[in-house]
C-alpha cells in the first residue's frame, strides 16, 4: 500500500512546485539596495564586533572593484544589485529561546514543507522523528537550531553563524574566509559583505558527531536575496555528516542565492556534505522567475589523511552555477564528488567540481550525472589538477549525460592539468538518450511512460543516490522523478 | 585574436593570451614581447622534404613565400612550409578544393631549418561530395620557434576526411583543426601524436561541428612529455540541434615521463541533439612500472625500455594512417624521435 500512497502523493505533487507558497510573516527589511550603509546596517543588526564589520567593509570595497564573471554556459539578464533587499528577517522581539517562542506562522511553514527534510517533525518535537540536528535559515536569519544541548555534551558546537561570531569569535576569526577568501570570486565577495547568517559547526578532536547535522534554507521574502555562510571545522580525527536542503516560493521575478560554504579538515578528519537543492526553478513554460543559485563551496583538506565527500542533487533553481571543490593539501587526503543535476523547462545548470591535488598520494573521485529535458541546458564543468608536489595523485572521473527531448542540451567541459610524472588521471564521459528498447521493455510490462522514464533515470543516477544518507536518498529519488514530469511524449 | 592578425598589423595586443579561454595553455602574448622582422626571400638550395619520393607533385612555401604550386588537388600531393631564416617572421595561407569523388593524400610538412622564427599558416580545405582526403601533418620545428597552424576544413555530404598530426613541439606551437561536418554520411578521423622533450610545448586543438544528421567522428590523440615539456590537447565536438544519429568518439591519452613535465587536456562535448552517441576518454599517467621492470629484467636498459614502451603506446595512432608510405615515414619519425629522448 505504501507504494500506492507514494504514487498518489507524487501525482498530487506534480500539479505544481509544491514548495511554492509564501507565508505572511511579519518581516523586517533593510532598505532596498546595496551600499556601505547597508553593510553597516546588517552588521549592527547582528550586533557584531568591530572586526567583523571591518571584514565585511573590506569585502564590499573589493566587490566594487570586481567584474561580474560571464564565462559560464548560462544566460540571464544582468542582475540589478540595487533592486534587492539584502536583509530580511522574521520579526521577533528577541532570539527564540525555545520552540514555543517561534512564530507559529513560521512553524506552520515548516509543517507545510515536509519534503525534502522532515525537520518539521523535529521542530515540533514529534516522538520518533529522525534524529537530525537542524539549523533552519529563513530568508536571512537562522530561526531555530535544535539538539544543541545534546551536541554540546560531546563538545560539538552547532549554531547559527551570528551566534558563533558572538560566542566563539576565536574560531570564527581563525577560519572564516580561510578557505574561500573574500575576494575569491564576485559572488563570494558579495556574500562576504552582506551575509546575514548561516550555520557554524565545530567538531572537536576525535569526536564522531552523534547525529546528522542539517540546515534548511528557505527564501520567503519578495525581492530579497539570500546570502548565507556556512563554516564547518572538523578537528583532528573528527567526523560529521551534514545535510542541506533548500526551497523558495514561486515568484515571477528572479531571486539571487549567493552562499558560501567553507569546510576545514584537519588530520584524519572526515566530512560528508550532502545537498538536495530544490529552489523554485521558474515557470516551466515561460521560464519566468526562479532562483539564481550562485554558490561557492570549497573544502580544504589541510590535514593528512583527511577525507571530504560532496554529494549533491540539483533539481531546482532557474540557474545553477556552482562547483563544490576540494583542495587536497594534506598527504593522503581524499576528495569525492557525487552529483546529479536534473534540468527541465528552461532551467540552466553549469556545475561540476574542482579537485586540486597539492599533497602527495592524494586521491579523488568524481561521478557526475546530468539529465536534461525540455528546453534546458546542463553543463558539467570540472577541473582536476595535480601540483608538481602531488606525487602519486590519483583521480577517476566519470560524467554521463542523459538527454530527453530534442530541444535540450548537455555539455561536458573537463579541464585536466597534470604537472608531475607520478600521478594518474582517468576521465570518461558519455552522452546518450534514454534507450527506446528499455522504455519499450518497461512499458510492455505495464509501466506507464512516465513511470518507465522515472525508473530508467533513477537507474542512471543510482551510483550517486547510493552516496546519500538513507532518508535523503528516498526524497531525492522522488525529486528526480518529479522534476522530469512531462518531459517525454 | 590571432597570430596572423598580429603579424599583418604588427599589433602585439592582437596576440591570444592566457585570458582567452581557447588559449589558456598556449600563451603567445606573454611570450612574444616583440615581433621579429618579416623573413627575406630565399634564393639558395632547398633541402629535401621528409616525404621525399612519395608525392607526385608539390606545393612549396619557403619563408612564407609560395615557390611552387601543385597542379591539382588529387593524387598524392606534398605541401611544404619551410623556414630558412633565423629570428624572422613568416605568414602563409593556402586553399585546397578537392572536387567531388576525388581522392587526395596531402603530405604536409612544416620544416623548421632556422632558429627562433615565428610562423603562422592558414589552410582552407574544401572536400567535395563523396571525396576522400587524408592529411598527414609532420611538424618539425626549432626548439625556439613559435608556430601556429590553423586548418579550416569544410566537408560536403558523403565526404571522408582523415588526419594525423605528428609533432615534436616548439617553444610554443599550436596545430588547430576546425572541421565543419555536415553529417550526411560524412566521416571524420582526427588523430594526433606529440612527443616532447626539453622545454618544448605542443598544443593540438580540434573543433568538430556536426551540423546535420548521420555523421561519424573518431578522434585519437596520444602523446608523451619528458623533461620540462608541456603537451596540450583541446578537443571539442559540437553536435548542433537536429544533428541526430551522430556518432562521435574522442580519446586523448598521454604519458608524463618527468616530474617537471606537464600535460593539460580539455576534451569537450557540446550536445544540442538527443539521439546521439558521444563519448570521450582521457587518461594521463606514467609508464607502467611493471612493464618497465619486465623489460629491464630481460636486459633492456631503462632508456631503451622507456622508448620501446612509448613507441608501442603511440603506435596505435600511427597504425591508423591509411597511406602505406606515409605510415612508414611516420613510424620511422616516432622511432627516431624517441631515440633522442633521454
Amino acid at each position: 500500500m505504501a507504494a500506492v500512497k507514494e504514487t498518489v502523493d507524487t501525482v498530487a505533487a506534480l500539479e505544481k512546485y509544491e514548495h511554492g507558497f509564501t507565508t505572511e510573516i511579519d518581516q523586517e527589511f533593510a532598505p532596498k539596495g546595496l551600499s556601505e550603509d547597508i553593510v553597516r546596517f546588517i552588521s549592527a543588526k547582528k550586533e557584531e564586533p568591530e572586526w567583523m564589520l571591518g571584514w565585511r567593509l573590506e569585502a564590499y570595497r573589493r566587490w566594487l572593484e570586481l567584474d561580474e564573471p560571464n564565462w559560464a554556459k548560462v544566460d540571464f539578464p544582468k542582475i540589478d544589485y540595487q533592486d534587492s533587499y539584502y536583509y530580511a528577517a522574521p520579526k521577533t522581539k528577541e532570539g527564540p529561546k525555545s520552540l514555543d517562542e517561534v512564530d507559529p506562522e513560521l512553524l506552520a511553514v515548516y509543517a507545510k514543507l515536509g519534503i525534502p527534510l522532515k525537520e518539521q517533525e523535529v521542530l515540533a518535537g514529534v516522538e520518533g522523528a529522525p534524529r537530525y540536528a537542524v539549523d533552519a535559515v529563513f530568508d536571512s536569519v537562522s530561526v531555530v537550531t535544535t539538539f544543541k544541548k545534546e551536541l554540546a555534551a560531546v563538545g560539538v558546537i552547532f549554531c547559527s553563524m551570528s551566534e558563533a561570531i558572538r560566542e566563539h569569535p576565536e574560531l570564527v576569526r581563525q577560519y572564516l574566509g580561510s578557505v574561500v577568501p573574500t575576494s575569491d570570486n564576485y559572488f563570494a565577495c558579495l556574500n562576504s559583505a552582506v551575509f546575514s547568517d548561516g550555520s557554524f559547526v565545530y567538531i572537536p578532536p576525535g569526536v564522531r558527531c552523534p547525529m546528522e547535522l542539517s540546515t534548511y534554507f528557505r527564501i520567503n521574502a519578495k525581492d530579497s536575496g539570500q546570502f548565507e555562510r556556512t563554516l564547518i571545522i572538523a578537528d583532528k580525527g573528527a567526523y560529521c555528516s551534514y545535510l542541506e536542503g533548500c526551497t523558495a516560493p514561486m515568484r515571477d521575478e528572479n531571486q539571487l542565492h549567493a552562499a558560501v560554504v567553507e569546510l576545514v579538515l584537519l588530520d584524519d578528519a572526515e566530512i560528508k556534505y550532502s545537498t538536495v537543492q530544490n529552489w523554485y526553478p521558474g515557470d516551466p513554460e515561460t521560464g519566468k522567475g526562479g532562483i539564481y543559485n550562485f554558490v561557492t563551496k570549497r573544502a580544504d583538506c589541510r590535514g593528512d589523511r583527511s577525507k571530504v565527500s560532496w554529494t549533491q542533487v540539483e533539481t531546482g533553481s532557474a540557474i545553477t552555477w556552482k562547483y563544490p571543490s576540494c583542495v587536497l593539501r594534506g598527504e593522503g587526503s581524499s576528495g569525492e564528488f557525487y552529483s546529479i543535476a536534473v534540468t527541465n523547462g528552461h532551467q540552466q545548470a553549469d556545475t561540476g567540481t574542482k579537485m586540486i591535488h597539492l599533497g602527495a598520494n592524494t586521491k579523488s573521485r568524481i561521478v557526475a550525472k546530468g539529465i536534461s529535458a525540455g528546453k534546458s541546458t546542463s553543463t558539467y564543468r570540472g577541473l582536476v589538477s595535480a601540483h608538481p608536489k602531488a606525487k602519486g595523485a590519483r583521480n577517476f572521473t566519470q560524467c554521463d549525460s542523459l538527454l530527453i527531448g530534442k530541444t535540450c542540451a548537455a555539455h561536458t567541459v573537463p579541464y585536466i592539468e597534470a604537472r608531475n610524472g607520478q600521478s594518474v588521471f582517468e576521465h570518461e564521459a558519455t552522452t546518450t538518450r534514454l534507450s527506446d528498447d528499455q522504455l519499450f521493455y518497461c512499458q510492455q510490462r505495464g509501466l506507464s511512460q512516465e513511470e518507465a522514464v522515472a525508473l530508467l533515470v533513477n537507474g542512471f543516477v543510482k551510483d550517486v543516490l547510493q552516496q546519500l544518507p538513507m532518508e535523503f536518498a528516498v526524497e531525492a529519488q522522488k525529486l528526480v522523478a518529479i522534476s522530469l514530469e512531462g518531459s517525454v511524449g | 585574436m590571432t597570430l596572423s592578425t598580429a603579424l599583418k598589423t604588427g599589433d602585439l595586443t592582437a596576440l591570444p593570451s592566457r585570458r582567452d579561454e581557447d588559449w589558456r595553455w598556449t600563451d603567445l602574448r606573454g611570450l612574444l614581447r616583440t615581433l621579429p622582422p618579416a623573413a627575406p626571400a630565399h634564393d639558395g638550395k632547398i633541402p629535401a622534404s621528409p616525404f621525399a619520393g612519395l608525392a607526385e607533385t608539390e606545393t612549396l612555401f619557403v619563408n612564407g613565400r609560395r615557390v611552387a604550386d601543385a597542379e591539382a588537388a588529387s593524387g598524392v600531393v606534398a605541401l611544404r612550409f619551410v623556414a630558412l631564416a633565423d629570428k624572422a617572421s613568416q605568414g602563409a595561407s593556402h586553399s585546397l578544393v578537392v572536387k567531388a569523388g576525388e581522392t587526395l593524400v596531402l603530405l604536409e610538412s612544416h620544416e623548421g631549418r632556422a632558429s627562433g622564427y615565428v610562423s603562422d599558416v592558414l589552410l582552407d580545405i574544401a572536400v567535395g561530395e563523396g571525396a576522400f582526403v587524408e592529411r598527414i601533418v609532420l611538424v618539425e620545428d626549432d626548439a625556439e620557434a613559435v608556430n601556429v597552424v590553423t586548418a579550416e576544413v569544410v566537408l560536403a555530404p558523403g565526404a571522408r576526411y582523415a588526419q594525423t598530426v605528428l609533432t615534436g613541439g616548439a617553444r610554443r606551437q599550436r596545430i588547430e583543426t576546425r572541421v565543419n561536418h555536415p553529417g550526411a554520411h560524412a566521416q571524420v578521423r582526427l588523430d594526433g601524436v606529440y612527443l616532447l622533450d626539453g622545454q618544448r610545448h605542443a598544443d593540438q586543438t580540434t573543433v568538430v561541428t556536426h551540423a546535420g544528421v548521420d555523421g561519424i567522428t573518431s578522434q585519437l590523440t596520444k602523446g608523451m612529455a619528458a623533461d620540462q615539456a608541456r603537451g596540450v590537447f583541446q578537443g571539442r565536438i559540437v553536435v548542433a540541434q537536429g544533428a541526430d544519429q551522430t556518432d562521435a568518439r574522442m580519446g586523448h591519452h598521454a604519458l608524463i615521463l618527468s616530474d617537471k613535465a606537464e600535460i593539460d587536456a580539455k576534451p569537450e562535448l557540446l550536445i544540442f541533439a538527443d539521439d546521439v552517441s558521444c563519448a570521450h576518454g582521457n587518461t594521463i599517467g606514467a609508464l607502467d612500472e611493471n612493464a618497465l621492470f619486465y623489460a629491464e629484467q630481460r636486459g633492456i636498459p631503462e632508456v631503451e625500455a622507456k622508448a620501446m614502451l612509448t613507441e608501442a603506446f603511440v603506435g596505435e595512432v600511427v597504425d591508423r594512417i591509411e597511406h602505406e608510405g606515409a605510415r612508414e615515414i611516420a613510424a620511422a619519425w616516432v622511432a627516431h624521435k624517441l631515440g633522442g629522448v633521454r
